[in-house]
């Protein structure tokens, strides 16, 4: 019983604890996800090849604006769910701006000028945008939308979490191609 | 028996295997139920377009369920309705038969690539502005131009997407509103969809074949622009003719809207729609104002509702039973979206 207790008191803090993440805000007020992470074995030309490779690889969401030989600038989207017992659906999009930058040693990151387009379902049963123009993060809801908008900012700090956990990983992970492996062969012909 | 369990083990593990081998989205599940009371200014039904149709009553609209899969580049939609507004209010001769329930989507479709692909089923029609679903429509009352096309459509179609801003659709379709075909596969039907700016989508539409009324052409303009984060407007227009002076309908309808506040959007809709004649039987035209309010709060939409009709041909009532040219009615409905 008392481990029982235990337990459940461990799940309700990380619940908790869970909803309790969301964005600081930067200098100018607006919501961003920062990172500095330190990378001493890799060299920055492998950063930014890296970099570049993880936003080819998601072309469909993340597009390059801007590039120079230590920083990257592009623009991103992201679907944020909406859970219905163990199924769910699209209930919108987040749009944000991407940045990297590389030094010896070292790099950041960070995500900013957050938007969300909310989702409608269509004649045929498709979540699609309803609108064009995004609403900053940032905005203040009335009372009758605050707690869809709370619901809204904890799934797209947890979207740019996994996405920014993602990056990093990509980033630390060395991706020369592997030989092909020799498939195996079993002759039947001796035995 | 430990026989068929290894089967079913040997199914389930060569169906997971598969399943890893193309990227698999998580199952959908959505939906919505609507409710509504009306007051007719005549005190009785008097406005027939479809739906929110009961006088003076606390009525039911439709419990609507949707399930969506999409595995690899297959994926399917089921959406099935109970209730008076997607059951027999929709698709009456379905009712007939007494049906307790109505689909409303049931296709699959398959992404040939990221261009072009493929959708065979009963689907949501592509004519018009306003749909079944209280969900996907901002007023709760529907247009003539809604209530006269087709809410449905079986077939196979076939969609190119030059863009984001140009795609082609062409299709084969059974008659209107039905799940199997009366007369076989007898209509043909296409859509031109672009968008010149951002916010800004048409839809060119045109379906011939058969119908209720027989067979004829329907072409049609369905279009909205989000002007700015506030402003919205909408606008359908339509033209059906039925072949040998079956008749048909014309129409127009303009849908301006406008956020008033963070919850609070308002909405006008402004319609005008003609029958035309059938034979020596002239057709009549109908206007019509409708002022609503949409108020979010959650998954939760009120709708409060104003309406005005007007027809110079008499063809509504008052509550001492004599004709008029004016009807109006009050309504507020409550739409819930999961």
């Amino acid at each position: 019983m008392k481990h029982f207790l235990f337990l459940l008191l461990v799940l309700l803090s990380a619940k908790l604890w869970a909803q309790q993440k969301s964005f600081p805000l930067d200098d100018n007020g607006k919501y961003i996800y920062y990172k500095v992470v330190d990378s001493q074995v890799i060299s920055k030309d492998s950063l930014m090849l890296r970099a570049k490779a993880f936003i080819s690889k998601h072309a469909k969401f993340i597009v390059t604006e801007n590039v120079s030989d230590s920083s990257i600038a592009a623009k991103g989207r992201t679907v944020i769910d909406k859970t219905v017992l163990v199924a769910s659906h699209p209930s919108g999009e987040l749009k944000y701006n991407f940045n990297f930058e590389t030094r010896p040693g070292k790099y950041r990151f960070w995500f900013n000028n957050f938007e969300f387009i909310p989702y409608q379902r269509d004649r045929y049963g498709n979540y699609v945008a309803t609108t064009n123009i995004g609403t900053p993060l940032e905005r203040s809801p009335s009372k009758l939308a605050a707690a869809e908008w709370k619901a809204i900012l904890a799934s797209a700090y947890l979207k740019t979490e996994k996405i920014a956990a993602d990056f990093q990983k990509y980033l630390a992970t060395d991706r020369k191609p592997k030989a092909k492996k020799k498939e195996e062969q079993i002759s039947t012909k001796k035995w | 028996m430990k026989k068929l369990l290894s089967a079913i083990f040997t199914i389930a593990s060569s169906a997971c295997v598969f399943a890893q081998e193309a990227p698999t989205s998580p199952l959908e599940f959505s939906g919505s139920v609507d409710t509504y009371f009306k007051y007719d200014f005549a005190k009785q039904p008097n406005i027939t377009t479809s739906f929110a149709s009961d006088h003076n009553s606390v009525s039911l609209g439709m419990i609507d369920l949707v399930l969506k899969k999409k595995t690899g580049k297959a994926s399917f939609v089921g959406e099935i309705s109970f209730g008076p507004r997607g059951q027999t209010q929709s698709i009456p001769d379905e009712a007939a038969n007494g049906s307790s329930f109505h689909i409303q989507n049931l296709y699959v479709n398959y992404d040939f690539t990221d261009q072009f692909s493929m959708t065979a089923g009963y689907m949501g029609t592509f004519i018009g502005y306003e749909v079944i679903s209280p969900v996907g429509n901002f007023n709760y009352s529907t247009s003539y131009l809604f209530t006269s096309g087709p809410f449905q459509n079986a077939g196979i179609k076939a969609t190119y997407k030059f863009s984001d801003k140009v795609s082609l659709m062409a299709g084969l379709f059974n008659d209107w509103n039905v799940y199997s075909a009366s007369r076989g596969v007898s209509s043909i039907g296409g859509q031109l969809m672009v968008s010149p700016v951002e916010g800004w989508t048409a839809y060119l539409n045109v379906l011939s074949g058969l119908s209720g009324y027989g067979y004829g052409t329907i072409e049609d303009l369905t279009t909205s622009y989000q002007i700015t984060d506030k402003f919205k407007l909408g606008l359908n227009a339509a033209n059906y003719d039925v072949d040998n002076d079956g008749g048909g309908y014309a129409g127009v309808a303009l849908y301006p809207q406008y956020a008033v506040a963070d919850a609070i959007t308002l909405g006008l809709r402004g319609e005008y729609f003609k029958t035309k004649d059938v034979g020596t039987t002239a057709g009549t035209a109908f206007t019509s104002v409708t002022l609503t309010a949409n108020i979010k709060s959650g998954g939760l939409t009120f709708i409060p509702e104003v309406r005005l009709d007007h027809n110079k041909d008499l063809p509504f009532v008052k509550s001492n039973g004599m004709s008029v040219p004016n009807a109006g009615q009050f309504s507020l409905a409550a739409v819930y979206a999961f």
